[in-house]
């Protein structure tokens, strides 16, 4: 069952990434583990596409331990935003920000990654999450934020996916920043 | 129409932002407190340089040399080869005071005068496109009064203005505050002022970068967040502008 709906998140979330620049996608927290596997088997399964995971909602140490091969992969490039300044362990293949408060510099390193890359590859860019990011910083500038990315992004042909935890925010924000929103519940998807 | 002969900075975004570089020939004051990146910026301009084959000097009265060079080693610019082969010149102004016999902590007018001769002779003997003096604020900080500071800044300027190459002098201010320099007079004889300094976001810090003015060239005055890259050296984007106004209240 915990299988087919991850499954059916993972079309869904493949279908809507394709048509749309950007696409948010609210989650209740306990549906959040069910849509990162979704999101990682989306990213193993399409191998030539290019992904950038920025993590504000999970450590890598956590997320290298819990989705090994995900954290191995060359096409799959991680920006942590929450380790250095909590303390924790850090890893090679992994960049970090100092705080989630420097979200220029996050910014920076996303745009980095996707530097000088050449060829027919998809782009992706995954934020987990945008309701993260606001227990560190206001909404206007979380706002602002997503809408410099947007342009940015949207000149070099990069997707973005932001998640939003239900319980954490106000749905309206995200969906003024997003082309297309899809809404997890419980037990079917919107 | 001509196009403009400009000096680029090193830092791609800073050259867009001022349609492609340093005016050539002006005198641009890189003015911030401590910390801000004005060592790296000027350091990235050199080598920049010198990879166009545009030779350059670098000239510290605050760091000595292998502390300098070592703060250098980790970023992508930095090329030990160009440093051998003469196209970087690093220069402690104070060896150079030690060997005219001056006394390393006070200045007379006449000592800076002589410093400056040889600054000039040793730009002029290199045939440097490119120069730094780091930091004006500690060179004039040798010197006794304000009118001595007054006197050597604006010789400093005149000697500047005749010299084929662009310049960048750094000035040290006090953090949180929007002003250009320490004796402020610095300002006067610049072509350009590029102010480095910092916002507060939840209690951390975020550099910024804003070209106040360049004279010769139209630029934008935006405000910038300022990033310094273990590797890529500095790198700019514009800073959420949310974070000014949250600044501004707790001023």
């Amino acid at each position: 069952m915990v299988d087919a709906i991850i499954e059916g998140i993972r079309e869904r979330v493949s279908v809507a990434i394709r048509v749309n620049q950007s696409v948010g996608i609210q989650v209740p927290e306990n549906r959040h583990g069910d849509l990162l596997e979704a999101i990682f088997g989306s990213m193993l399964k399409n191998t030539h596409d290019i992904w950038t995971f920025v993590t504000v909602s999970k450590t890598f140490d956590y997320l290298s331990k819990t989705f090994r091969e995900i954290s191995q992969h060359p096409n799959i490039k991680f920006i942590d935003c929450i380790s250095r300044s909590a303390g924790i362990p850090i890893h090679n293949n992994c960049t970090y920000i100092e705080s989630p408060t420097m979200l220029e510099k996050t910014i920076l390193e996303i745009m980095y990654n996707f530097k000088g890359l050449k060829g027919e590859a998809e782009k992706y860019i995954v934020i987990d999450s945008l309701s993260a990011l606001m227990i560190y910083n206001d909404g206007e500038l979380i706002r602002e934020f997503m809408s410099l990315l947007m342009n940015k992004t949207r000149s070099e042909n990069i997707h973005i996916v932001s998640i939003l935890i239900e319980e954490e925010m106000d749905s309206n924000k995200l969906i003024q920043l997003n082309d297309k929103i899809i809404v997890l519940r419980d037990s079917f998807i919107d | 129409m001509a196009k403009k002969e400009v000096c680029s900075t090193g830092i791609e975004e800073l050259d867009n932002k001022m349609n492609g570089g340093y005016p050539l020939g002006s005198t641009v004051l890189v003015t911030g407190c401590s910390g801000s990146g004005k060592t790296t910026l000027c350091m990235q301009f050199l080598f920049d340089g010198a990879r166009k084959g545009e030779r350059g000097v670098f000239f510290t009265i605050t760091e000595p040399l292998f502390k300098l060079t070592k703060n250098l080693e980790g970023f992508a610019f930095y090329d030990k080869k160009l440093i051998e082969s003469g196209m970087v010149n690093i220069i402690d102004l104070r060896i150079i005071s030690e060997r005219l016999g001056l006394d390393a902590e006070k200045y007379t007018v006449e000592d800076a005068g002589a410093l400056l001769d040889i600054l000039k002779d040793i730009a002029d003997e290199l045939d440097v496109k490119r120069l730094v003096m780091d930091s004006i604020t500690a060179l004039c900080y040798r010197l006794q009064t304000r009118e001595m500071i007054r006197d050597f800044i604006f010789k400093l300027g005149t000697s500047l203005a005749v010299m084929s190459c662009t310049t960048l002098l750094t000035s040290e201010v006090p953090p949180q505050t929007f002003k250009f320099s320490q004796y402020e007079i610095e300002e006067f004889i610049s072509d350009g002022i590029i102010f480095l300094g910092d916002v507060e976001r939840k209690g951390d810090l975020i550099r910024t970068l804003q070209v106040v003015k360049m004279r010769g060239t139209s630029h934008s005055r935006t405000k910038f967040s300022l990033n310094i890259s273990s590797q890529r050296g500095i790198e700019l984007v514009p800073l959420l502008k949310s974070t000014e106004f949250e600044s501004f209240l707790k001023r």
